[in-house]
């Protein structure tokens, strides 16, 4: 516990040391190194964050679009892009995250997805001295603050924010006209879609298709078949690295829906559809080219 | 009057499970629509013979224990259930069978050591032993299972959890099927058991007196409710409550008489399944409730009126 302290309190004295010395223009003295995060906690840092853990996929992705995967010191099992992360020590699948392996990194700053676990995780990795922020990661709206504010707290403000700008504008930019309808089902038994509230509807609907269960407000929702079968999708979208049909496509309940019964399903590769992130872009785009690859 | 009132309970029950639903089908083409015969027959069938199962369960254990507590998931058969479930998912065990068979498995599995507990020392499954092997054997596959969750990956198998928390999405032919090879023997076994069930009720020595091979029947009927149960589970995963409260509704409006005991809560555990889930399904349309939620929902305040009637005559 002292070790840590004494860190701490090195840190601000070099940070101080910093201050006196360089070039106005390279220290950001009055934003300071300080955000607000999505639990509403004040986070400051002295000196932009050089050691760096992610215990989220997506923050990887922004941290490394932004600039700053050079100062990644560890990441979840499940970061695997870009390729240069896996290069990155693991501190375990972060679910819950591991304190101690985490803490075993000495890292400055450690950003996680707010979660009850994480939360928790977040308390005990500051009372062992170590920085934390919390964001909220579940829409496409939510891309833009999220790589905002690590770039504040990376130094990486300039490459951040046109970062953000991009995200922001997807989040705010009409719906494509959509010529296709489609429903993401994401477990069969029982079945479970996705609704308004998740990253994927925003990425159908700018890629022109509608999804069925717009109207369901929550990420994702328990629906009985003979409502996914009511709604009539054209396309049934399953998360899958795979080709293959799922499981339940043989299956004679499930032949009732049309989608299902004519086999037209589009299969989204989870690294990149699987999660929010800097390449939302370019997901849309693969989207619409698989859309109208569409049998 | 009774039996009226139950027949047509059971007509307006499926009236209702094949006319509502989220899919607008015409009455005019009822008859010619696959939503009506692969989706909602095929489930209200399911939902009827789960809850029927459960209900007779319910009567047999609770005779056997003589506890008004028991239930058919008390005996440990549900922390089985879980655990074969959960194994599957962590082994990727191929198949849409091999989730309700690993659960079956487990369920006759926990089923098994806690009746070889039963019969420790010479006891012969002593009705406290039951309950109490029941609820230790449940408690230990429980922490297994929480131990595999905490270890291995985390979506599938919460997914595996909802599948477990019961319902009858998944409900087909091929399930109806799966429970009616399953069902009658143990019910035909129960119900062959029902006088010397109702001597049980007298105390053991007083019914070996009166001719009831007791030993027999207790393994009889131990074996009987639990393979009912577990082929519920199998099918539409652990609904709780119905084997609970259902024995208890039918012995106040019919007596104790296990000969009418068992056909009464069969039907009565079916009736109520099937309008729980047709709740289910259409309440929060286009969502859908965990059946077992709607269960409770509808029977807890039918049986406290039940009760509050029974106490005050």
């Amino acid at each position: 516990m002292r070790r840590w302290t004494q860190r701490t309190h090195l840190a601000g004295l070099v940070a101080l040391t910093l201050t006196a010395c360089a070039p106005a223009e390279h220290v950001p003295v009055r934003r300071g190194m300080a955000v607000t995060d999505d639990a509403g906690r004040r986070v400051t840092l002295a000196v932009p964050a050089r050691r760096v853990v992610s215990l989220l996929p997506s923050f990887t992705e922004i941290l490394f679009a932004i600039g700053a995967g050079d100062r990644l010191v560890g990441r979840t099992t499940w970061c695997d892009y870009p390729p240069e992360a896996l290069a990155v020590p693991s501190v375990g699948d972060g679910m819950p995250p591991s304190v101690e392996a985490v803490a075993a990194r000495h890292p400055d700053l450690v950003v996680l997805y707010r979660s009850g676990p994480n939360v928790a995780a977040a308390e005990q990795l500051e009372r062992l001295g170590i920085r934390t922020v919390l964001f909220d990661l579940n829409l496409v709206g939510q891309l833009g603050p999220a790589a905002r504010r690590l770039g504040v707290l990376t130094g990486q403000g300039k490459r951040a924010d046109s970062l953000a700008r991009v995200m922001d504008s997807l989040a705010s930019q009409p719906p494509a006209p959509s010529t296709q309808s489609l429903a993401f089902i994401v477990w069969d038994n029982p079945p479970i879609v996705i609704g308004a509230g998740s990253y994927l509807d925003r990425l159908a609907a700018l890629a022109g298709a509608r999804n069925v269960f717009h109207d369901v407000s929550s990420p994702s929702a328990q629906v009985s078949i003979e409502t996914i079968a009511a709604r009539d999708p054209d396309l049934v979208a399953v998360l899958t690295d795979s080709a293959v049909p799922p499981r339940y496509a043989t299956r004679p309940e499930w032949r009732v829906v049309r989608a299902v019964r004519t086999a037209r399903f589009l299969f989204l590769p989870g690294q990149l559809f699987g999660r929010p992130g800097p390449r939302a872009a370019e997901a849309i785009r693969e989207l619409r080219r698989r859309l109208e690859a569409a049998p | 009057m009774k039996y009226g009132l139950l027949a047509a309970a059971l007509l307006a029950t499926f009236a209702a499970a094949l006319l509502l639903g989220p899919a607008n089908v015409p009455l005019g083409d009822v008859l010619a629509s696959p939503i009506l015969w692969q989706l909602r027959l095929p489930r209200a069938v399911l939902a009827f013979l789960v809850g029927g199962a459960l209900g007779a369960s319910g009567v047999a254990l609770q005779a056997l224990v003589r506890n008004p507590l028991a239930d058919p998931f008390l005996l440990g058969l549900s922390g089985g259930a879980g655990l074969g479930a959960v194994v599957a998912i962590a082994l990727h065990l191929p198949g849409p069978w091999a989730l309700p068979l690993a659960a079956f498995v487990g369920a006759v599995g926990a089923m098994a050591l806690v009746y070889r507990l039963g019969l420790i020392g010479g006891a012969e499954l002593d009705a406290r032993i039951l309950l109490l092997g029941g609820v230790a054997v449940g408690a230990f596959a429980a922490a297994i299972t929480t131990a595999i969750v905490s270890l291995a990956e985390a979506t599938e198998l919460r997914n595996a959890f909802l599948w477990l928390w019961g319902g009858f999405s998944g409900a087909s032919w091929t399930t109806v099927l799966v429970i009616l090879v399953y069902a009658p023997l143990p019910l035909i076994v129960l119900a062959a058991a029902a006088r010397p069930l109702d001597l049980l009720a007298l105390g053991e020595e007083p019914a070996q007196y009166l001719g009831a091979d007791v030993r027999r029947l207790k393994r009889l009927v131990y074996l009987s409710a639990s393979l009912l149960t577990a082929a519920a589970v199998a099918v539409a995963g652990v609904i709780g409550f119905v084997g609970l409260i259902v024995p208890h509704v039918c012995r106040l409006l019919w007596g104790r008489l296990h000969r009418t005991l068992f056909p009464t809560a069969f039907l009565a555990g079916g009736i109520l399944l099937t309008t729980a889930d047709t709740l289910a399904r259409t309440v929060v349309a286009p969502r859908e409730l965990p059946v077992g939620i709607v269960t409770a929902l509808v029977g807890v305040p039918l049986f406290a009126f039940l009760l509050r009637r029974w106490t005050v005559s």
